[in-house]
């Protein structure tokens, strides 16, 4: 018997919802409503938590067949890219409010399409180049000019 | 109702309407058309551009990408045995057999033609059924809504297909998140560790757009290095064949019964809360299989199919349409974004909005009507250029598509905070994705959590007895269609099991 | 070649944005869009009455004014957003009464008393409305009801907000006891006085439509005179209650924003608020045009202040 990704999820989930259980019946009522802000999370998380703790039994219970290693795993997936793709993105969202949203976009775009598949001759850079300053100023002009959305200016830059 | 309808065209056809009307179905079908790209993430990239427009200039937009993109689906889905989008994934049951058969053209125009007939014949239930339905929304009181919500939770756990407990937790998921940061009813600080992220709560579309956008994204992302040589080279070579438009509707019309009644489980799909285009175009094609004297062609590049998958999941807009209109409630993720830019712009969907709007009510049913001869226009003309878009780069289309998400989250209230939640929900759905939970589920429950808990508080506040819900008669019978669909699911679920017995884990 | 067309148009695009757009700053204030914070929906009341004032006060102010939807948390989030914000008098912060009800309500931390004032700008007073589902025509016909069954007559209202104050004021000038249920919001009040969910409401003149054709009914409405488009509404002074309720608008810059700057925004508050066709426009929304200088305006919020955080007292909801 061993404990697979269900398992583990459905305990990780179990713990949330137990911890937060905790803290609803600790949340104060309010006067004139018969029941205060915790009634209705206590249902909900009390529900989640019978059904988590019923996923980790299940996946307790399931006679798993002895998986000759994740490797042979049918489609071989990428998941470098992923990890790129989402730290370009989380470096994307931080450096915004500092660097202003034209140059952190511009940047953005052009990194990430490196990033999933960089370019080899000059003429694929000038593509890229091209499509990230186009996107960056394309948007800027559309929200900023044409439908008064005031952008994040950059605290660094003030641009 | 008819003058109030043509006043809705006449005011549609002006410019600053027909553009953005025109510009989503464009965009509706392109989108639709790029496998990877669903409908719903169309609409979140088209999102944000609607927040300075008219609203009802948005709405026209969404409209059409929502029209467009249900079509737009089955060009990759007979061409490349891809779905475009979920919508027309019945769409690849015949239609790819029927392209390798040597008829890609006549696969095509026959879906495109059906999903403009099915799509209009939906039109005339939405023109005259949502102020009648508007109607009964009104006498629905707070414990009639709650029960409602939970019926579609029930159904959409119970349709999804890993595990009906994966979907439950799901649901479980989304209602929570939409409990943190104040409680809708006296705006007590709830759940949120003293910290001032967690008390702004988590905004609706910023998870949405996280959830979706990012966790469809990232999944393509995984396989992006593989070899997608071969796909691009097989759609090469491809010509569409002449395959004459009235040839077509010959043989859409030949069986009118088809037509009609794939219309209107589309339909039917589309009212019935949060269930989207994916489920009633393979009922549809289920039923038609059924019905049909020749069932055994079915799978085999068979007209019929076709038909019935294309019909339904264009009827199945005017349904979630009319489903947001009369009752305040998405119909499926897509409504659901609608839903919120209708928010944003301060127009409160629910029982009076027809009445209350009624220029944008009709400008929503005009707009809906003339999408479908743009989709149409769109097709004809820009079919060969299709061709060649369902082929971009995901590399190339990635950043845009992420930068426009982060535009549609930072503009939603101008502020970051939105950003970061977006960013971190990104995270989160693709996570879960990974460990097999359905999402759609977990949207459902974040776009009904507070409402559920505002119902079940009023509900109290109004009459302190909880039996009310049970024999209050509306209330009553939904809750019991709840427990029979959660019975039918776990029934289902068992036979299932018992039929497949083991076959190794289920990544 | 299209492809390096492409990319050499693009190169100049953004290169005369860039260009245009860093041009140096610091002239005579204000030379750049100026931001309102509206802290509530696009499309809510307070939305409807600040965007076509936002039209006659950039017209003075000779720089475009954005407004900028800042919604969320009962209006805290934008508050918390106006006060953070520089003060240079390019964030301007439209404001209503509930500053002063989620502050005792212990639902924020920002006090009206952390801005400056610039202006008052309109006032919409409330109407206790009742559902045609309800046999009252009356108010007296209302109060010999409701005292026969104390805490049954329904009430819906944003708890803790100006439509739960106005109606708890009624109750209590009256002598009758209500039961209130929460339905944020007016569109939600109004679907659920139609349906006949709930008895009595707040609304205000808007909702005329709905009474001529028979789906509601104003019971009183809370302004000192009558409204002279509603005359069969009587005022609640009329009736004997000594109440006049309404729900104030107006701007105010974060603290420390200097004189000169508020004295300009105040010129052009007050310039626009005479306009005509902002008059006009407030008439659609059932509210007058209540223009007060930063002076007054100052006055006016010390004193509204008191009087909500005796109300609140009274109702039991008070935090701090």
């Amino acid at each position: 018997m061993s404990i697979g990704r269900d398992g583990i999820a459905g305990l990780i989930l179990l713990a949330i919802s137990l911890v937060l259980l905790v803290k609803s019946f600790q949340l104060p009522s309010i006067p004139i409503v018969p029941v205060g802000p915790g009634f209705y999370p206590a249902i909900v998380l009390s529900f989640m938590a019978v059904a988590s703790a019923l996923l980790v039994v299940q996946d307790l219970l399931k006679r798993r067949a002895p998986a000759s290693a994740g490797a042979s795993d049918a489609p071989r997936r990428n998941y470098r890219l992923v990890v790129i793709a989402f730290a370009v993105v989380g470096a994307y969202v931080v450096l915004l409010p500092l660097l202003g949203f034209r140059v952190a976009t511009a940047l953005f775009v052009g990194t990430l399409q490196a990033a999933l598949g960089r370019p080899r001759t000059a003429q694929q850079w000038m593509v890229l180049a091209a499509i990230a300053l186009g996107t960056a100023a394309a948007s800027y002009f559309v929200f900023e000019r044409y439908l008064l959305v005031l952008l994040p200016r950059g605290t660094w830059t003030g641009f | 109702m008819l003058d109030l309808l043509a006043n809705g065209l006449v005011n549609i056809a002006q410019w600053k309407y027909l553009l953005p009307l025109f510009a989503g179905t464009f965009v509706g079908v392109i989108g639709g058309s790029l496998p990877g790209v669903t409908i719903t993430m169309t609409v979140i990239v088209v999102l944000p551009f609607t927040y300075g427009l008219d609203p009802l200039a948005g709405l026209a937009a969404m409209t059409g990408v929502y029209v467009g993109g249900s079509t737009g689906g089955l060009i990759a889905a007979c061409l490349l045995g891809i779905p475009g989008s979920p919508a027309s994934i019945a769409t690849t049951f015949d239609g790819f057999p029927m392209a390798r058969n040597g008829e890609p053209g006549r696969a095509i125009w026959l879906g495109v033609w059906a999903s403009v007939w099915g799509g209009l014949i939906g039109a005339m239930f939405l023109v005259f059924l949502t102020g009648p339905l508007a109607a009964i929304a009104l006498e629905f009181g707070p414990w009639e809504y709650f029960s409602l919500f939970v019926l579609a939770m029930a159904m959409v756990a119970g349709l999804s297909e890993a595990s009906l407990l994966k979907g439950l937790i799901s649901t479980a998921i989304g209602l929570l998140i939409s409990m943190i940061g104040h409680d809708p009813i006296g705006s007590v600080p709830r759940f949120t560790f003293g910290s001032e992220f967690l008390g702004g709560g988590f905004p609706f579309l910023p998870v949405l757009i996280g959830v979706f956008a990012f966790a469809q994204i990232m999944t393509d992302l995984e396989k992006l290095d593989l070899p997608r040589g071969k796909v691009v080279e097989s759609l090469a070579g491809i010509r569409l064949e002449r395959f004459s438009h009235l040839k077509a509707n010959r043989e859409i019309f030949r069986q009118p019964f088809l037509l009609a009644w794939s219309t209107i489980v589309g339909l039917f799909i589309g009212i019935l809360p949060a269930i989207g285009g994916s489920a009633s175009s393979v009922m549809a094609y289920d039923q038609a299989k059924k019905f049909s004297k020749t069932p055994e062609r079915f799978g085999k590049g068979h007209p019929e199919g076709i038909i019935a998958s294309e019909a339904s999941n264009n009827a199945n807009v005017s349904g979630s349409l009319m489903t947001i209109m009369a009752f305040g409630i998405p119909g499926d993720a897509v409504t659901a974004v609608m839903l919120g830019a209708m928010t944003i712009h301060g127009i409160q969907s629910g029982p009076l909005f027809i009445s209350q709007n009624p220029d944008i009510a009709y400008g929503i049913y005009a707009a809906y009507i003339l999408a479908h001869p743009f989709m149409l226009l769109i097709c004809v003309v820009l079919m060969p250029l299709m061709l060649r878009v369902i082929t971009v780069r995901m590399a190339v289309l990635a950043p845009v598509v992420l930068v426009l998400c982060v535009l549609g989250a930072y503009a939603l209230n101008n502020t970051m905070q939105s950003v970061y939640v977006l960013l971190l929900f990104g995270v989160v759905g693709y996570v879960l994705v990974k460990l097999g939970f359905p999402l759609a589920p977990l949207i459902l429950g974040l776009i009904l959590g507070d409402q559920i808990e505002i119902n079940l508080v009023r509900a109290m506040m109004t009459d302190a007895d909880p039996w009310l819900f049970l024999t209050r008669p509306i209330s009553g019978g939904l809750l019991l269609a709840a427990a029979l669909s959660v019975a039918l699911a776990i029934w289902q679920h068992l036979r299932h099991q018992n039929r497949v017995a083991e076959e190794g884990p289920d990544f | 070649m299209a492809r390096t067309f492409v990319t050499v148009a693009g190169i100049a695009a953004l290169t005369g944005v860039l260009a245009a757009l860093s041009a140096p700053a610091m002239a005579q204030y204000p030379d750049r869009p100026i931001k309102m914070i509206v802290p509530w929906a696009a499309g809510g009341d307070t939305d409807n009455i600040f965007r076509p004032f936002a039209v006659e006060f950039q017209k003075h102010i000779g720089q475009p004014v954005v407004i900028a939807n800042v919604g969320g948390a009962s209006g805290t989030t934008g508050a918390r957003e106006a006060r953070n914000a520089a003060p240079d008098g390019y964030t301007v912060y439209a404001v209503h009464d509930y500053i002063h009800l989620t502050f005792f309500a212990g639902i924020s931390d920002v006090k009206y008393s952390d801005f400056e004032p610039i202006c008052l700008v309109a006032a919409t007073p409330s109407v206790l409305t009742a559902s045609a589902k309800t046999p009252w025509k009356t108010w007296q016909e209302l109060t010999a009801d409701a005292k026969k069954r104390p805490g049954e007559i329904t009430v819906g209202a944003t708890l803790g907000s100006t439509s739960h104050i106005f109606p708890a004021m009624v109750e209590k000038a009256a002598g009758l006891k209500f039961k209130y249920v929460s339905y944020d919001g007016l569109a939600p009040r109004m679907n659920a006085l139609l349906g006949g969910h709930i008895n009595l409401t707040d609304s205000n003149l808007t909702q005329k439509g709905k009474v001529e054709a028979g789906l509601l009914r104003f019971i009183a409405i809370a302004s000192e005179k009558r409204d002279p488009e509603s005359p069969d509404v009587p005022t609640l002074k009329e009736l004997g209650m000594d109440i006049v309720y309404e729900v104030a608008r107006g701007l105010m810059v974060p603290k420390g924003t200097p004189a000169p700057v508020r004295a300009k925004l105040e010129e052009g508050c007050a310039k626009a608020s005479r306009e005509p066709s902002f008059a006009q426009a407030m008439k659609l929304q059932g509210t007058r045009v209540a223009f007060l200088n930063a002076s007054d305006y100052a006055k006016f919020l010390a004193r509204i202040d008191n009087e909500n955080k005796a109300v609140m007292t009274d109702l039991g909801l008070i935090k701090k």
